[in-house]
């Protein structure tokens, strides 16, 4: 049976309530997860964005030294299926919020604001010439290697580093304006800003992350046919 | 409680270990063969009874049509998987086998799963006969490099031997923990693990934390099909086509005479790791030799692509867990491939630091797997292990790509859910496909299992089932489902790919439950005889110097009451008796013994009397 799925208005073992946490307080038993309950609420965190690193990591470890399989060997299924379950999902928790961005996008799609594999990839407005440019020296350069044209694929290659690194410093960019962002969602928070506050917010940083994503995927396959060079 | 023990079921050895709760140390379990290393062979004889170990190495040579060895490189594939093992491996195999591999040895067929169990069934034994009881729970160590079905096949043959697998450990990160115990070390380490048929290396990060010592894995990488094995068909090749060119002659007829080539060749790798030099000597059937001087320039020659195809796992590993090879704080060499000069060499070069040996590379994968288990059965105390999963877990969608659900290198347990629905009206079912690799198409990965999850009819769109993938502490996959809008649990029916269904299981259990515990009952049988044969035969020696004088009739006529009923338990099967009548036996020469006691030494007071006169 899914355990996850069930929510326990007691505890499965005690009778008594819960508390909430990842064992009962009164029995100190291992709990079945709320479904609704977050990764942040996972490790005791609210929703924040700038998040404390090692601070993170003193939670994983400490949790996973509670959760983990191995504590539960000896349990009978429904409870080592506990510890599974919650156990998988902390490790999942953590290799999420444990990246700035995928913890941005996590909240996002948590607050139905970004959709997994529904992302937009368009070029930016302002990107579209340089993009343009760019795909246009890719192409030459895979027609000048098709030809065996050594000089001309050398002379490509080069301008396409340069464009390369131009994209990777917007990259930078854009990674300063997340920070940014992600210090005022925070702030809101801190003040318990209303719902429009956060939607705004919540719209800003998913239109700066699809722009990064766009952008990550340039510099990707920049690196990527530059790396296919023949003669390296 | 009984005993849990460490199992590395490796591909040219198998080795079987234990905590000493004396010591608080691992330590492999030696087998009658007074070594620790059992060979992972298994051979049929002829009265249809399964051999496995050395006896069966031996009969390699004698009966090669009935033996198997090499047989973890087959676990968990398809036959479709092997063809290229074939050309290789004198495996013969079923050409009616499916999803399973069945292979023939004489005139039965068996699955690799089966296979291992009987080599597991061995080192039970060994464990049981150093125990004195029955071992019914292991840790059992894979490479790291293990998909899921290989994983599996591992499980299953555990259970086949009548096991209950607590555990699956990656064999470089039990590696990692039998060192651990013996080190002081902290920081960055790097396991290079090369072994008779696979290859894995991982990158670990060891915290020392409040409540204890942690081994995460950061990255593992590897190839399962790479190994000493590889090193040994090079030397093959070059043999077989050297006497086929100067003796013109050919070993399609003679399968017995090419493994004691292959034997030969074996002996002369393991030499040339020690010397510069050696000389195959090798004797043909009809009366032609085969003699070849071998340098260890030579061997390194031949076998550098090998050792090279070692080193894109490696840096991808690298690469995955964000190091430079310079940044590791320690690096340790395990498998006995790494006993190879030029692989040491290569190693250090890289690394830029003399690697660790400190522990026998043979050994160090089965100490570990020994020190899991006792954390398992004493509970976390101090040491915790968090691996990761060597690939990455992905569904098929539209066009045959492939939608990445848990990426590689994610730490276990780890889980995805996805949320279904239908694209037609009365759609009856979501048919879905589980694959693991990396590549981007379906059809260049590995394909898990197909299962369709069923749903009620309703117009297009309507259904929501929400699947959750779980991958446990051991690597295995676990599939549930649930109907979002019943709140139902579907169970699906997940049709392995490459694996025993459930029933194939149950079945072959079935046959293997009777097998076992006949072993045991046979082992003990054995030991209690031989036990009894002991004390008879000192009963005996006593009685003859004891005159009838000395001892009371009574308890003259009670020895050979005694000696009567151990005897006739003896002649049976059942091994309590044989113990029970042996005890008795014990009990009824307790006068004699005294009064042989007493003689000896009053004698040795008159001696020391006379000698004092």
């Amino acid at each position: 049976m899914s355990v996850s799925s069930l929510a326990f208005p007691a505890c499965w073992n005690c009778g008594a309530p819960p508390g909430g946490g990842h064992f009962c307080v009164g029995c100190g038993k291992i709990q079945p997860l709320d479904p609704a309950s977050g990764y942040f609420a996972f490790f005791g965190l609210p929703e924040k964005l700038n998040l404390d690193a090692a601070d993170l990591d003193r939670r994983y470890l400490a949790l996973s030294w509670k959760l983990h399989p191995d504590n539960f060997v000896r349990a009978e299924e429904f409870e080592r299926n506990l510890s599974l379950d919650r156990s998988s999902v902390l490790n999942d928790a953590y290799r999420v919020l444990r990246d700035p961005v995928s913890r941005a996008e996590y909240l996002l799609a948590r607050h139905g604001v970004r959709k997994e594999g529904q992302t937009k990839q368009q070029a930016p407005p302002e990107l579209l010439e340089e993009v343009f440019e760019l795909n246009e020296s890719l192409e030459e350069l895979r027609a000048a290697r098709r030809s065996g044209d050594a000089a001309e694929s050398v002379a490509l290659a080069r301008s396409l580093e340069t464009a390369g690194r131009n994209f990777q410093a917007k990259l930078g960019e854009v990674d300063s304006e997340l920070a940014g962002a992600f210090g005022e969602w925070d702030a809101a928070l801190d003040r318990s800003a209303g719902e429009d506050d956060r939607a705004r917010l919540m719209a800003r940083m998913n239109e700066i992350l699809n722009r990064r994503s766009y952008i990550r995927n340039l510099v990707a396959g920049v690196t990527q046919e530059l790396g296919e060079a023949p003669g390296e | 409680m009984s005993k849990t023990v460490g199992i590395d079921l490796g591909t040219t050895f198998s080795l079987v270990a234990w905590v000493n709760p004396e010591t608080g140390r691992p330590e492999c379990i030696r087998g009658p063969y007074g070594t620790s290393l059992c060979p992972s062979v298994v051979s049929l004889d002829e009265d249809g009874r399964i051999v496995a170990g050395e006896p069966a190495r031996r009969r390699l040579l004698t009966q090669p049509e009935r033996t198997i060895y090499s047989v973890k490189r087959l676990m968990g594939r398809g036959v479709d998987d092997v063809q290229d093992e074939l050309r290789r491996f004198p495996f013969r195999i079923d050409p009616e086998s499916h999803n399973v591999i069945r292979v023939r040895l004489g005139e039965r067929y068996f699955t690799p799963p089966e296979i291992s169990a009987f080599i597991l069934r061995e080192v039970k034994g060994w464990a049981e006969e150093f125990f004195h009881e029955p071992v019914t729970r292991a840790v059992i160590t894979v490479p790291a490099y293990f998909n899921d079905a290989q994983r599996q096949a591992t499980k299953d043959a555990g259970r086949l031997a009548g096991l209950e697998v607590l555990r699956l450990v990656n064999e470089p990160t039990a590696a990692a923990l039998a060192y651990g115990l013996d080190r002081e070390q902290r920081g960055r380490v790097a396991v290079y693990d090369f072994g008779g048929g696979t290859f894995d290396v991982s990158i670990l990060k060891l915290i020392a934390e409040g409540e204890g010592d942690i081994y995460q894995v950061l990255a593992t990488s590897g190839d399962t099909h790479l190994g000493g094995d590889d090193i040994d068909n090079l030397l093959l090749d070059l043999a077989r086509g050297e006497i086929r060119r100067d003796l013109g002659f050919d070993f399609a007829e003679y399968p017995e005479s090419l493994q004691d080539l292959r034997k030969t060749l074996i002996a002369a790798k393991h030499e040339l790791s020690h010397a510069a030099e050696t000389t195959v000597r090798f004797l043909l059937p009809g009366e032609l030799a085969y003699v070849r001087r071998l340098t260890r320039d030579g061997l390194d020659r031949l076998i550098a692509p090998v050792v090279d195809r070692t080193f894109g796992p490696v840096r991808q590993a690298l690469s995955d867990a964000r190091f430079k090879p310079s940044e590791m704080d320690e690096v340790v060499l395990v498998g006995g491939s790494t006993r190879i000069p030029l692989v040491r060499s290569r190693v250090e070069d890289l690394f830029g630091r003399a690697p660790h040996v400190e522990l026998d590379p043979d050994e160090v994968v089965a100490l570990g797997a020994a020190v899991q288990a006792n954390i398992l059965t004493t509970g976390v105390q101090g040491t915790l292990l968090l691996d990761v999963t060597p690939l990455s877990l992905g569904l098929e969608t539209m066009g045959g790509v492939v939608a990445k659900l848990i990426p590689r290198n994610s730490t276990i347990p780890a889980s995805a859910e996805e949320l279904f629905t239908t694209g037609v009206d009365n759609q009856t079912g979501i048919d879905l496909h589980i694959l693991q690799g990396e590549r981007e198409l379906a059809r260049d990965c590995r394909s898990l299992a197909r299962f369709r999850l069923p749903v009620e009819p309703a117009p297009a769109g309507m259904a929501r089932v929400e699947v959750r993938f779980t991958i446990d502490a051991s690597g295995i996959l676990q599939v549930r489902a649930r109907d979002l809008k019943t709140g139902q649990e579907r169970t699906a029916d997940v049709q392995p790919s490459y694996g025993l269904s459930g029933q194939e299981i149950e079945r072959m259990l079935v046959e293997s439950i009777d097998f076992a515990e006949q072993d045991f009952a046979e082992r003990q049988l054995i030991e209690a005889r031989n036990e009894a044969e002991t004390i008879l035969h000192a009963t005996e020696k006593s009685l003859a110097g004891a005159d009838d004088n000395s001892l009371d009739p009574a308890e003259r006529a009670s020895i050979s009451g005694a000696v009567a009923a151990l005897r006739q338990a003896m002649a049976g099967t059942d091994y309590r008796l044989v113990r029970e009548r042996t005890d008795e036996l014990n009990e009824a020469t307790t006068p004699l013994a005294e009064l042989l006691m007493d003689r000896a030494i009053r004698s040795a007071l008159e001696g020391k009397k006379l000698a004092e006169i």
